[in-house]
């Protein structure tokens, strides 16, 4: 009798406790202001009407630039947001689907656009690989293994006849006329990116990213609450190389060729860290807002003073005077203060 | 046989350099726990002012050697004061200091390569280009004497560490930084020294690495990961285990690039970087099981 008393308690506390979340839940979600983002990416589904009235190429390169990196800085963040687990060798998986759609391109003629999510897939797999190796390390071992990574394949692709070696691949170009060339990619990479940043949101609310924040808080207490902390980062590794990877995929094919030193350079994977930390790390919002600050900065710093050189330094030194100062990011720390505006809380 | 015994001594005299190369960021991660991935950008820069020397007015690199290391060793001052003082106290500082150290190697990058544009340099005293002949066998005078300088140097600094009161105060602060300071040790002051001897190695190196290897603003990233698996192949922190790891990997490097081929040879460096990371983190003379 007490048994079945204390089971019956038990479950009707159980059954309040998720009365009590839901109701939290339907709060938060009457204060999420979920038109913006619905409204900012209607904006941008019409944005290439404006070719009907001229040129604006530039305008959509950007966007396309902008949103590229926003997919593949949410991407990240599964890893290093979520996880904790500061990787700085992710354009290994932004290369790797890039080279795997691009050679079904330049071989079968199928375009990067239907293939993206299978070269995600790819990339999936070889991140969960990489994973089941580099996840034993954390930390600053974590870090220094994924830039061993990132040179590994750096020689491995340089030297791989296959796929064009050093001096890469041509890949063919589309025959639309010029106004229209870029929209297929633009869509492309706009849907990519909408679906990541749709999926970092499903993430971070399930228990798999309770899970994921868990460890990033602290990892052995995690695994003794009973979280499967292994498989629960090799997961995030692999997910987050997923989204990398299918924006690979279609970056190849809008830049027509392949080339190691385009898609394996360790700036692309600074710029993704940059994206997350400058933004807020661990935020829906933070890499986005993150993405179009930085493709901003990189083009107001190309425009007025040209050389490459600067550029590297601005990225550097943007990047140590967040961290010095705004080591939460944009919407972590107005998050923190309370000033965060409404219309930017995705969480 | 003569061979071999070539393979093994061009290996063992870059190995001394890059055994230099490694110290300084082995010190200064056994002292302060801050990977700093902007060494080897340093390091270039170093190399760049000897460069500047040598073409301005045909100063010879070993000479401009302390200068380089005066240099750098007040940049390292600076920076510490700027850039690491003030994380001491963040619960994620190894990590955060590696981003930290990350974005300073852009920076300098990006100086460099504004200052001295993209183009490979090297220095060329007239030793760098002459050779030693012992019979069949050829050392070449430059690589020696850069070989011979650097082991000479970490000598007196496991000397400096070993002897003096200085030296004492730096080895218990990496044993144990929160004893060392109830026992008295300005620990704030030796971090600044720790950092400040860390890149005046490097800029030491720099001098060396001028005319033993060519170099171009973005070249750390290839010795970035190449010390690294020195510095943890070695343990990090032991000076010793460094130039141990340094000997070793660089002969095995040698003898991979002649008999395999030469883009396989910095291939070692980063293959063996992934499995002593996985098989023994702490590296061969390494006692922290965990550097998280």
């Amino acid at each position: 009798m007490a048994v079945s008393l204390q089971q019956s308690s038990a479950s009707a506390v159980i059954e309040a406790r998720r009365a009590h979340n839901e109701k939290l839940a339907r709060r938060a979600d009457q204060t999420r202001a979920t038109w913006f983002p619905l409204t900012l990416l209607a904006i941008l589904i019409a944005l290439p009407l404006l070719q009907f009235t001229g040129n604006y190429n530039y305008l959509l390169h950007l966007v396309l630039f902008a949103a590229s990196y926003a997919a593949m800085a949410s991407g990240w963040n599964i890893l290093g947001g979520f996880a904790g687990y500061i990787s700085l060798g992710h354009s290994v998986f932004f290369g790797i689907g890039g080279y795997f759609s691009g050679m079904i391109l330049a071989r079968y003629g199928v375009s990067t656009i239907v293939t993206a999510p299978l070269a995600g897939l790819v990339a999936a797999v070889m991140g969960y690989l990489i994973g089941l190796i580099t996840l034993k390390v954390r930390g600053p071992s974590f870090i220094i293994s994924s830039i061993a990574l990132l040179m590994i394949s750096r020689i491995l692709f340089d030297n791989w006849e296959l796929v064009g070696g050093a001096n890469g691949l041509t890949l063919p170009m589309n025959d639309l006329p010029v106004l229209w060339a870029k929209v297929p990619y633009y869509y492309a990479m706009i849907a990519i990116a909408a679906f990541t940043v749709w999926a970092t949101y499903r993430i971070k609310h399930s228990k798999f990213g309770l899970g994921l924040r868990a460890i990033s808080k602290d990892e052995i207490k995690a695994e003794s609450a009973g979280i499967n902390t292994r498989f629960y980062k090799v997961m995030a590794f692999a997910l987050s190389a997923f989204f990398v990877g299918m924006t690979g995929a279609v970056w190849g094919e809008y830049l027509t060729y392949l080339r190691p030193n385009i898609f394996l350079l360790i700036l692309v994977s600074a710029n993704l860290v940059l994206m997350c930390i400058l933004g807020g790390k661990g935020t829906i919002a933070g890499p986005v807002v993150g993405a179009i600050l930085i493709v901003a900065l990189n083009e107001l710093f190309v425009a007025t003073m040209g050389a490459s050189e600067i550029n590297i330094l601005g990225t550097g030194m943007v990047m140590a005077l967040g961290l010095i100062f705004f080591p939460l990011g944009l919407i972590g720390t107005l998050a923190k203060t309370g000033k965060l505006p409404r219309v930017l809380n995705w969480d | 046989m003569a061979a071999i015994l070539q393979i093994l001594i061009l290996g063992l005299a870059l190995g001394g350099v890059i055994a230099l190369m490694g110290s300084g960021l082995s010190l200064v991660f056994g002292v302060m726990r801050i990977v700093n991935l902007a060494h080897p950008s340093l390091i270039i820069a170093g190399a760049y002012i000897t460069y500047w020397a040598f073409k301005a007015s045909g100063v010879d690199p070993i000479l401009m050697l302390p200068v380089s290391a005066a240099i750098m060793a007040a940049i390292g001052v600076l920076l510490y004061r700027l850039m690491f003082e003030r994380e001491t106290n963040s619960v994620k500082y190894s990590e955060m200091t590696v981003l930290l150290t990350f974005a300073l190697a852009m920076m300098v990058e990006g100086v460099l390569g504004g200052l001295f544009t993209n183009t490979q340099r090297v220095t060329s005293p007239d030793y760098a280009t002459e050779a030693f002949f012992i019979g069949d066998v050829f050392i070449p005078k430059g690589q020696l004497y850069a070989g011979l300088v650097s082991l000479t140097i970490i000598t007196a600094l496991t000397l400096f560490l070993k002897y003096s009161r200085l030296g004492y105060a730096i080895r218990a602060t990496t044993q144990n930084r929160e004893a060392a300071e109830l026992l008295g040790v300005n620990v704030n002051f030796i971090s600044i020294l720790a950092f400040a001897i860390g890149l005046g190695l490097a800029g030491a190196a720099g001098s060396l690495v001028s005319f033993v290897f060519s170099f171009f603003p973005a070249k750390h990233w290839e010795w970035v990961a190449m010390l690294m698996s020195v510095v943890v192949l070695g343990g990090m922190g032991s000076i010793l285990g460094t130039v141990v790891a340094a000997l070793l990997l660089s002969v095995v490097a040698a003898f991979v690039g002649t008999w395999i081929g030469a883009t396989w040879s910095t291939m070692t460096f980063f293959l063996a970087l992934f499995l002593i990371l996985l098989i023994r983190p702490q590296g061969l003379f390494g006692e922290k099981p965990e550097m998280a």
